[in-house]
């Protein structure tokens, strides 16, 4: 299908941008799922609002302790970042293999929450590390953690008129990840983040891409992970991936396989 | 044997056009005051249409005109070239989603596709039969109430290996679109006589042969002539067919065929041409139609089958008999399922000694996506059963897959088919090359496994080839064939026969394909049968090309023809004086211009008159390694032989079989359309998972059997689908001895083979 006719704004700086957005005036930075979306005739807006030229909404850095991803980065860059490489390799290493090569070159990591695509990699790494996005909006701005962002298939907890500024992630010295992910079709079946911070006794687990929405849970010792415990928590979507039994029985695997991952990475 | 120019891998000349994006498809072509067409599709698998109501879609800015089947009714508005059952647009009722109902034409894409959605189709819901076992029930709904005449497609009869069928007799309308029955000898008794006797059912999937570029096409209808560009394989058999819908003489239509995007079977015979012409018919415009993928796939997808096979062995493992029954899904239209058909009952039972067969197969119409021919042409169905059952023999017979091979292959000369052309090939020989290879390489780790299989397929399609070669004033050639070049490159294949006939550069022969207007006949570019075919086609223009030439040379000598002796580019007179071709022509001519035409004609004639023109052996072996905590499946090794007798262009060669290997083993381990109600739920290349480069086996073993044996140019045969016919049954029988259990269908995806292991 061709791209159906829209107007293209550029605005240049965050309040610009805000000023633009309607329910029919969209915020557009790579266009690898609205693009998709607009060629299925699935959606069809007036104008698409690029966010592209907005500094305010790029850039990586460190604050307070705090990693601060601006909306608008990309995943092959954030995939290189020295400053990521550094603090927060399992991030980096989940950036790298994402999606596609086109994916990776043209996606950002903001449109990747908002378009809440469940069989993403990207959301479930970062509710296992409890991190936040930053919103602004008219009213001003607002911080939401990522689980109360992405809520649902498609669905995060966005009005038409904000803006996702930043993604933020807490860092901890001596943290310990391992992201693994069963993929044999174009996206993940399941993918499963572990996370270890010895020292605080801080231990995570997220698992995504094989229902609506990841899911993360806290433990206090890698030891009361049961993967076959976790295989029953989770609320698998049955579709030519797999069945419900079958993506049960993998994402206990994959479970299995991410702690022996973390066993063989050093803080 | 001394030739120059076959034999070596040359570059091909399309490489570097194709690389950069310079060269032209279909989809690159424009008309003059072209406009751009958009389809309105059934949104239901079976219903009768009541109304369509396009008042809305005509007020839509740019829309020139929506074409119904009343807009048509005035022309022959089906096509066929088997059974004529095809309706270019749904007429009365719609047989399956997706459908074409109508045709937007519009000035832009964007209003043709906006208007789409304003054509309203009212429907009156029909029962629907979505699959064989529903279509064959006792009093089920029937996908066509009228029986079609057949086209008179005389080749279908010598394509078919076909026992006496009373055409005659007034059939019971019924979901059977075509039925075939081969066999021989005393099946009962001999499964009587039998120390074993083994039975199995396959189930092979409903696939896609994605090509990167989906149908399209460009026509225009203009006083009394049809010209359209398409991305037909067969042009000429499309311009066959749009003649009979306009009844306009075979000469006031031209097809061209530019660069296919890939065809594997896909692209044969008539697709989207009826209907971009039928809208440059009603609107007078050229009219440009391009599908989606998912259009593409509701366009035409692969037969899928149920076999059923029971073969009876002797304790040593000799074969006593083997009885097949096949159905195929065939979709809504018959389009060439029942050659398929013909083809996979011919080719289901190997290349063995048979002494009692029975094989019996049905196409069977439901109410889904249309099937027609695939890469392989019903082989890859049925050797999956064949190939399966031998193997679960063996094991019974306590015997390797090897041995029993080795004691029921055919040797060279042997038929396998009474009547036809016995076996042309050493298909023993390349059994052993297959194993050697594979035992090699063979790891010992757990859960891994081996397998192979064997496949000879009646190729060539019917002989009727024709080529011309011009030659020009500075020496240099035209070749013209009317086989497509759509990947597999037959483009460089021509030009170095011509090369090698001519004795001149390589560099100086341009191949100029597909344009019935221009190129001369050919019947179809399918069953691998360019090189053989085309190329005997070719070398006799360029005998008759030389010939002439001799002729003129005695002129300008003033000698006698048979004087005149042969030269590499070039003839020499009784005195030694040497005259290249180009001084012929203009010495001839005596002005400095002419060209020389060579005219090759083929028949079912001399070495082309038993059916088939060759066999195409299938050979192929893999070894895979399965995680057995997912079941995913890796193939660590993929061995091939292409029994070719000779290989004009090696590295095309191994090009294709690698290709053929690579989709065969897309639909072992990963293809299938599925269908979810009324529709596909896969219908795109996302969902629909084919191979990428990550699943190439870690091993790849191309060997080439040269034993000149095939009746082509230089003893060659054709290649391009036989490995792509044994890999199903070689990847089951792979699996089956790494998890130890039969899985009985494909595509074996690692939750079907998780299942099977964990399975009692």
């Amino acid at each position: 299908m061709t791209l159906p006719p829209f107007a293209l704004r550029r605005p240049v700086t965050l309040d610009e941008a805000l000023r633009e957005l309607t329910e029919d005036s969209v915020p557009y930075c790579g266009g690898t799922e609205l693009l998709l979306a607009m060629r299925a005739g699935l959606h069809r807006p007036d104008a698409l609002v690029d966010l592209k030229r907005i500094p305010e909404l790029s850039g990586v850095r460190v604050e307070d302790g705090v990693l601060v991803i601006g909306a608008t980065e990309r995943h092959a860059d954030l995939a290189t970042h020295p400053v990521i490489q550094e603090r927060l390799p399992v991030f980096a290493r989940m950036e790298r293999h994402i999606g596609n090569a086109r994916v990776r070159s043209q996606g950002s990591i903001g449109g990747n929450l908002c378009f809440a695509e469940p069989k993403s990699d990207v959301a479930t790494v970062l509710m296992a590390l409890g991190a936040s996005v930053t919103l602004a909006g008219p009213e001003g701005r607002r911080t939401a953690s990522v689980e109360e962002f992405v809520v649902g298939p498609y669905y995060a907890e966005k009005e038409p008129d904000e803006l996702l500024v930043d993604v933020r992630i807490p860092l901890r010295d001596g943290l310990r990840g391992a992201y693994v992910k069963f993929q044999t079709m174009e996206r993940p079946t399941v993918g499963v983040a572990v996370l270890a911070d010895d020292a605080a006794g801080w231990y995570r687990l997220g698992v995504g891409a094989v229902g609506e929405v990841p899911l993360a849970w806290s433990f206090g010792s890698l030891g009361e992970i049961d993967p076959d415990e976790v295989a029953a928590w989770i609320d698998p979507t049955p579709d030519l991936s797999g069945s419900e039994e079958y993506k049960r029985h993998v994402t206990a695997v994959y479970v299995r396989r991410a702690l022996a991952k973390l066993e063989q990475v050093s803080a | 044997m001394g030739e120059n120019v076959v034999g070596r891998s040359v570059r091909r000349p399309d490489l570097i056009e194709k690389v950069t994006g310079a060269a032209e498809y279909c989809v690159d072509v424009t008309m003059p005051g072209m406009a751009h067409a958009k389809i309105v599709r059934s949104d239901r698998a079976h219903a009768r249409i009541t109304g369509i109501d396009v008042a809305a879609a005509l007020e839509s800015p740019g829309v020139v005109a929506v074409v119904t089947a009343d807009d048509i009714a005035a022309l022959y508005a089906r096509f066929g070239h088997i059974i004529s059952d095809h309706w270019i647009l749904a007429t009365g009722k719609v047989r399956y989603y997706g459908e074409p109902v109508a045709v937007v034409v519009a000035e832009t894409v964007a209003a043709a596709a906006d208007a789409v959605e304003l054509v309203l189709v009212s429907y009156e819901d029909l029962p629907a039969v979505m699959d064989v076992d529903a279509a064959l029930a006792g009093g089920a709904p029937l996908v066509h109430e009228q029986s079609y005449d057949a086209t008179g497609d005389e080749s279908f009869q010598n394509l078919s290996h076909l026992e006496d069928e009373a055409d005659d007799t007034e059939a019971v309308l019924s979901n059977i679109a075509h039925e075939v029955n081969v066999g021989w000898g005393d099946v009962d008794a001999a499964f009587a006589e039998a120390a074993v006797v083994v039975e199995n059912t396959v189930h092979f999937p409903m696939l896609y042969a994605y090509a990167m570029e989906p149908y399209n096409a460009v026509a225009s209808y203009h006083e009394g002539a049809l010209t359209v560009v398409s991305t037909a394989q067969h042009p000429y058999m499309v311009r066959d067919d749009l003649a009979r819908v306009f009844s306009l003489p075979l000469s006031r239509v031209r097809v061209t065929s530019p660069y296919l995007g890939g065809g594997y079977g896909s692209k044969s015979y008539t697709k989207v041409e009826p209907l971009a012409s039928v809208a440059s018919w009603v609107t007078g415009r050229p009219v440009k139609l391009t599908l989606t993928v998912e259009e593409a796939i509701y366009t035409t997808r692969v037969d899928s089958a149920r076999i059923w096979v029971k073969s009876g062995f002797a304790a040593d493992g000799t074969i006593l008999a083997r009885e097949f029954d096949i159905v195929m899904d065939s979709g809504a239209y018959a389009d060439n399922s029942p050659l398929v058909m013909a083809k996979s009952v011919n080719r289901c039972f190997g290349p063995y000694r048979v002494p009692h067969l029975r094989a019996r197969g049905r196409s069977i119409y439901t109410n889904t996506s249309p099937a027609s021919s695939y890469r392989g042409f019903g082989a890859p169905q049925g050797n999956l059963a064949g190939e399966t059952n031998l193997d679960q023999a063996a094991e019974r017979l306590g015997i390797s897959g090897a041995d029993i091979r080795r004691r029921n292959l055919v040797r060279k000369g042997e038929e396998i088919l009474p009547g036809k052309r016995g076996i042309d090939a050493d298909i023993p020989a390349d059994l052993e090359m297959v194993v050697e290879s594979l035992e090699r390489d063979r790891k010992d780790v757990p859960y891994y496994g081996i397998g192979f299989g064997c496949s000879a397929s009646d190729a060539g399609a019917y002989p009727i080839s024709t080529a011309q070669v011009r030659v020009q004033i500075d020496g240099s050639v035209l070749v013209l064939s009317g086989s497509t070049e759509m990947g597999q490159g037959s483009r460089s294949l021509l030009a170095q026969v011509a090369a090698e006939e001519l004795g001149v550069d390589l560099s100086v022969v341009t191949v100029v394909q597909s344009d019935t207007s221009v190129t001369p006949y050919e019947r179809t570019t399918g069953a691998s049968r360019t090189t053989t075919l085309v190329g005997l086609a070719l070398q006799r223009a360029c005998a008759d090309a030389r010939s002439r030439l001799r002729d003129m040379a005695a002129e300008l000598f003033e000698c006698s023809p048979g004087e005149v002796r042969d030269l590499p580019g070039a003839v020499a007179g009784p005195d030694g004086r040497e005259l290249d071709f180009g001084a012929v022509v203009r010495q001839w001519f005596g002005g400095s211009a002419g060209e020389v035409t060579g005219v090759g004609l083929l028949r079912r004639d001399g070495a082309t008159q038993k059916m088939p023109p060759f066999w195409e052996v299938g050979m192929v072996g893999v070894a895979v390694e399965i995680d057995p905590e997912t079941g995913v499946v890796a193939v660590d090794q993929l061995v091939t032989v292409a029994d070719v007798g000779f290989a004009i262009n090696p590295r095309a060669v191994e090009g294709q079989d690698l290709g053929a290997a690579t989709q065969g083993l897309g639909s072992a381990l990963h293809e299938e359309l599925v269908y979810d109600g009324a529709q596909l739920a896969n219908a795109n290349v996302v969902d629909y998972r084919v191979p990428r480069v990550k699943d190439l086996p870690r091993k790849i073993d191309l060997m080439i059997a040269e034993r000149r044996d095939g009746v082509g140019p230089y003893g060659a045969k054709g290649a391009g689908e036989g490995t792509l016919n044994p890999i199903g049954g070689a990847v089951a029988a792979a699996v089956a001895r790494a998890v130890g259990k039969w899985p009985d269908r494909l595509p074996l995806t690692p939750e079907r083979v998780w299942r099977l292991m964990s399975s009692d």
